[in-house]
């Protein structure tokens, strides 16, 4: 209901104390008016009582002058006779004497004497009278009640009565009230038809003559309340006997409790008026004492709020209750937050090894500078790489190599103050640098890179560095942050590539590498529907002139592109993982295109390439092995001496299996890579193929020919024909027959070629060659 | 004593010729018979000519306080004696109209007279004692009796004929404290009537 702890507070504690004061008042109030009620009832019965004597009183005072005179000789004399003046006169006397308002006398035979009989009704006067003795009560004369005493006149036997009345008027009622100690309203009802009037004040209202009317119906004797005229009253009603039988009359006290309050009213007000300044006292009270609990917790709340936003707050409450111990609390908690929210915020922006920042830093400080570059201002990023790291950690331990990069950050620190320094990778640290000449900087980070690479003292010794450098550049508005690391990060790995001390990235030669996977997708497209194809490079048999053999190379037409590089995505699905389904490929063809040769009549060996990412794969083995005996293929797997190298066990067994299987292996582009006389000692290949580097060069007496020839010898010698690549002149063919070479493939002879071209190649095949002095010494190994 | 035989025999010649008797008996509302209730028979409805004799005494004596008897019938312009018995003193009197008189305080063994000229009734008190109270019927017919104790009356030597007869009692509730009798004639023989009537009840205190 209320949102604020002080309007509750307040509003609680004076409502409560309102509440209190109110049930006092309350029942103090109702003791008055129960006080009050009883001792006005008390009054109204005594007055009640003193009134019963009055009349008592009254009508005897009046009964003995009746019968005083009715016992009068001359007056019953006079009334005997007649003798109306008088009895007039006599009853006249006695009138003024006694101060009555009324005396006549009414004879048997209905006469009236002493009032004028039109103003009273006589049969039923007449009637009361002869009903009884000493007949008495209320009687109405001329509109008026009166009391009424009559008294027998008998002379010696009953003549008359004599009656004397006394009239209840104002007065008379005003000499009651007199009577009373308290002031109380006294009036004499009167049944007058089916209602009961005061003749005072005409008819008497409603509620009044209804109650007088239940009163004397259930006679009873006690006060009750009454509303009269919008007033409670005390209302206690006397019947009083009525003259008539059919008449009746009451007397009816009544006291208003307004009247009966009144002396208890300074009272009330007091009370009221004491609860009313209390009740303000304590919600002013309340008000403060809630304030001053209230303040603390709103500076609770309040803090509370900005210690969510992440502001550094502190709340002083100087109490030592509970609220000032939840401060204190609050204080430390804010402190704790606030120490722990640095430390993981150090964490997050720093190498946790070198202390360096990360490369959430690095990227945090590269959008600060971008924002912050002015116009023809650049970002530039270099990823400065420690080369051989691993191998100088293995050396020094990790300590120490730790240490090598942080004195190293602290180095290109000292030369390059206005640089940002962090750790990219384990071995990187990255420098973000903004400027304004790329190509000057690209020369001063060269000229600085020689300063760098002073050997660094760790651990007392000196350990010697090498660097290489990428850089990256932007402008505002270019590239981004994660963008302008990635670029530095694979200028990098150009620069080693191209053998470069510092190389700024080549977008160019990167390509677009997220193209390569979508071009993947598409060549194993392209197998199903014929874009992929091979073409055949026959090859030649320098002793017999025959085409003995074919190698199979596998080409792209890219619906858009046309004819792909063979090496740009053979390469690719080496490094995608697309190679095996491209081998698969190529040889399913070659041995289906064996068959549709041999279908023309043509047996020729086919020289499938093999990647090296496939000769140590045992699975591809078996399955090539099993598809090549199945198909009764001719098919000699052509492998370079590297594929050997990075797992040589398993791919030494592979090829073992090949050989037991019958299956010729080739080593490919012999020379032009790390050439292991050991490894070749150890592949049990039938062929070996001279790179096309060698033969493209070769002249009579040059050191090619010199390598050429020796390889010759030493593949003779261990047991392997020799393939020589890239023959493209008749005098390299002869000066490889010469040397001794088995086989030879290259333009000269033909280039590669669909399966139909070459049908009608090998159909018209023929070519002269010299003969050989010597037969090639051929040794199986 | 010869005036006396003549009387006798006109009697019984106008008794054996044509007359009757009427007998009255008179109960009051509650059954009991009422004493002192006077019965007048006026043949052919008027008074009787001549001078009218009862065989009973003209007197109402006062003794032990009280008037004795309580009703006397006398005829009109007779003289009714009040003698005292008593050794007190009485002051009787009478405001009923035609026979006003006021008998001032006389003593025992005194006899007053007063002569009653007014046919009618004569309330007849005592100025000194208000218990006394006594009833004087003036009458002018010579048919008159009043009932004794048990209620009877009769009046013999009734001429036979068409007769007017009323009763009065001096607490008859009714105007003048008198009723006319349902007799109507009288035959030779004896009529017999009986009566209720309602009286007032005498002053309690008087």
């Amino acid at each position: 209901m209320f949102s604020r702890l002080q309007t509750k507070l307040t509003v609680l504690y004076a409502g409560l104390f309102a509440l209190a004061l109110s049930l006092v008042a309350v029942t103090v109030y109702l003791a008055i008016v129960g006080n009050a009620q009883q001792a006005v009832r008390k009054e109204l019965t005594a007055t009640g009582t003193v009134f019963d004597r009055v009349w008592a009183l009254r009508t005897q005072r009046l009964h003995d002058g009746a019968d005083l005179l009715s016992r009068d000789f001359g007056f019953r004399a006079a009334v005997a006779t007649h003798d109306g003046p008088t009895v007039e006169s006599a009853i006249s006397n006695l009138r003024q004497r006694l101060g009555l308002d009324l005396a006549f006398t009414v004879g048997v035979d209905g006469e009236v004497v002493g009032v004028d009989p039109a103003q009273l009704d006589l049969e039923k006067l007449w009637t009361a009278l002869d009903s009884g003795d000493d007949a008495q009560g209320v009687f109405i004369v001329n509109g008026a009640p009166y009391q009424v005493i009559s008294a027998p006149i008998m002379a010696p036997s009953l003549t008359g009565w004599v009656v004397f009345a006394a009239k209840l008027d104002k007065r008379e009622m005003r000499a009651l009230e007199q009577l009373s100690a308290i002031g109380l309203n006294a009036e004499v009802f009167d049944r007058r038809g089916d209602g009961w009037i005061t003749s005072d004040s005409g008819p008497g209202n409603n509620s009044m003559a209804a109650f007088v009317e239940g009163a004397i119906r259930d006679k009873t004797g006690k006060p009750a309340l009454l509303k009269v005229d919008g007033e409670d009253s005390l209302v206690l009603v006397k019947p009083l006997k009525s003259l008539a039988q059919d008449g009746a009359a009451a007397l009816v006290l009544r006291y208003p409790m307004a009247e009966a309050m009144a002396p208890y009213r300074p009272l009330m007000a007091g009370v009221i008026l004491v609860g009313l300044i209390g009740a303000a006292l304590v919600a002013a009270a309340s008000w403060a004492l809630s304030r001053g609990l209230a303040r603390p917790i709103i500076a609770l709340d309040d803090a509370a709020r900005r210690l969510q936003r992440g502001e550094d707050v502190r709340v002083e409450i100087q109490t030592h209750d509970e609220i000032g111990r939840l401060a204190d609390s609050f204080n430390l908690m804010a402190a704790e937050i606030r120490q722990r929210e640095a430390k993981i915020t150090h964490q997050a922006l720093h190498d946790e090894e070198t202390g360096l920042p990360n490369r959430r830093a690095l990227e945090r400080e590269i959008t600060a500078r971008l924002s912050a570059a002015g116009p023809g201002e650049h970002v530039v990023v270099s990823a400065t790489g420690l080369d051989r790291f691993t191998f100088v950690r293995s050396a020094i331990g990790y300590d120490l190599a730790t240490q090598l990069i942080t004195q190293l950050a602290a180095r290109i620190s000292l030369i390059a103050p206005d640089t940002f320094i962090g750790r990219l990778t384990t071995s990187t640290l990255c420098v973000v640098s903004t400027q304004d000449d790329i190509e000057a900087t690209l020369g001063r980070i060269e000229a600085l890179l020689a300063g760098l690479e002073a050997p660094i003292r760790v651990g007392g010794e000196m350990v010697d560095i090498n660097m290489t450098v990428g850089i990256a550049t932007t402008e505002p508005g270019g590239l981004d942050a994660p963008g302008l690391i990635e670029q530095s990060m694979i200028g990098l790995d150009q620069a080693r590539a191209a053998r470069r001390k510092v190389m700024r990235f080549d977008p160019a030669a990167y390509g677009d590498p997220s193209g390569n996977l979508s071009l993947m997708s598409q060549m194993l497209d392209g197998v199903g529907n014929g874009a992929l194809f091979l073409n055949h490079q026959p090859k030649l048999d320098l002793r017999s002139g025959k085409i003995t053999g074919v190698e199979a190379l596998v080409r792209w037409k890219h619906p858009t592109r046309g004819m792909m590089r063979p090496d740009l995505f053979v390469e690719m699905a080496e490094e995608t993982g697309y190679i095996r389904a491209l081998t698969d490929f190529v040889l399913t063809q070659a041995i289906a295109d064996q068959k549709t040769l041999r279908a023309a009549g043509h047996d020729v060996l086919m020289s499938v390439n093999v990647s090296g990412r496939l000769i140590d794969d045992a699975d591809f083995a078996e399955r090539a092995i099993a598809q090549v005996t199945r198909e009764d293929a001719r098919v000699c797997f052509e492998i370079t001496e590297t594929a050997v190298i990075g797992n040589p066990d398993v791919a030494l067994g592979v090829l073992d299996r090949l050989a037991a299987a019958g299956i010729p292996v080739s080593i490919d582009d012999y020379g032009s890579g790390l050439s292991s006389l050991a490894y070749l000692k150890q592949i049990r290949a039938d062929e070996l193929k001279i790179d096309k580097a060698f033969v493209l060069t070769l002249e009579a007496g040059s050191k090619d020919a010199l390598l050429v020839k020796s390889t010759v010898d030493l593949a003779h010698s261990l047991g392997m024909k020799v393939t020589a690549e890239g023959v493209e002149t008749r005098e390299a063919l002869g000066v490889l027959q010469l040397m001794g070479c088995d086989i030879a493939q290259g333009y000269f002879i033909a280039r590669p070629m669909g399966v139909e071209p070459l049908t009608n190649f090998l159909e018209s095949w023929s070519i002269e060659l010299p003969e050989t002095m010597e037969e090639p010494k051929v040794h199986s190994a | 004593m010869k005036f006396f035989a003549t009387l006798l025999i006109v009697a019984f010649f106008a008794t054996s010729a044509a007359a009757g008797s009427l007998t009255v008996t008179v109960r009051g509302a509650d059954g009991k018979p009422v004493a002192d209730a006077v019965v007048t028979v006026y043949p052919g409805g008027q008074p009787t000519k001549g001078p009218i004799k009862f065989p009973w005494p003209y007197r109402v004596a006062q003794q032990n306080i009280q008037f004795t008897p309580f009703v006397l019938i006398a005829p009109a312009g007779a003289e009714v004696a009040f003698p005292n018995f008593d050794k007190v003193r009485h002051h009787v009197y009478s405001f009923s109209a035609g026979n006003k008189f006021e008998l001032k305080l006389y003593g025992k063994e005194e006899n007053r007279t007063v002569k009653l000229p007014t046919a009618g009734v004569a309330a007849i008190g005592c100025n000194i004692h208000d218990q006394m109270v006594g009833f004087i019927r003036v009458v002018d017919t010579a048919y008159a009796a009043k009932t004794d104790a048990s209620g009877v009356a009769t009046i013999n030597d009734i001429p036979s004929g068409a007769v007017v007869a009323r009763l009065w009692h001096p607490y008859l509730r009714a105007l003048k404290n008198e009723k006319t009798l349902a007799t109507t004639a009288i035959s030779g023989g004896a009529s017999r009537e009986s009566i209720a009537v309602e009286l007032r009840a005498p002053a309690a205190d008087h």
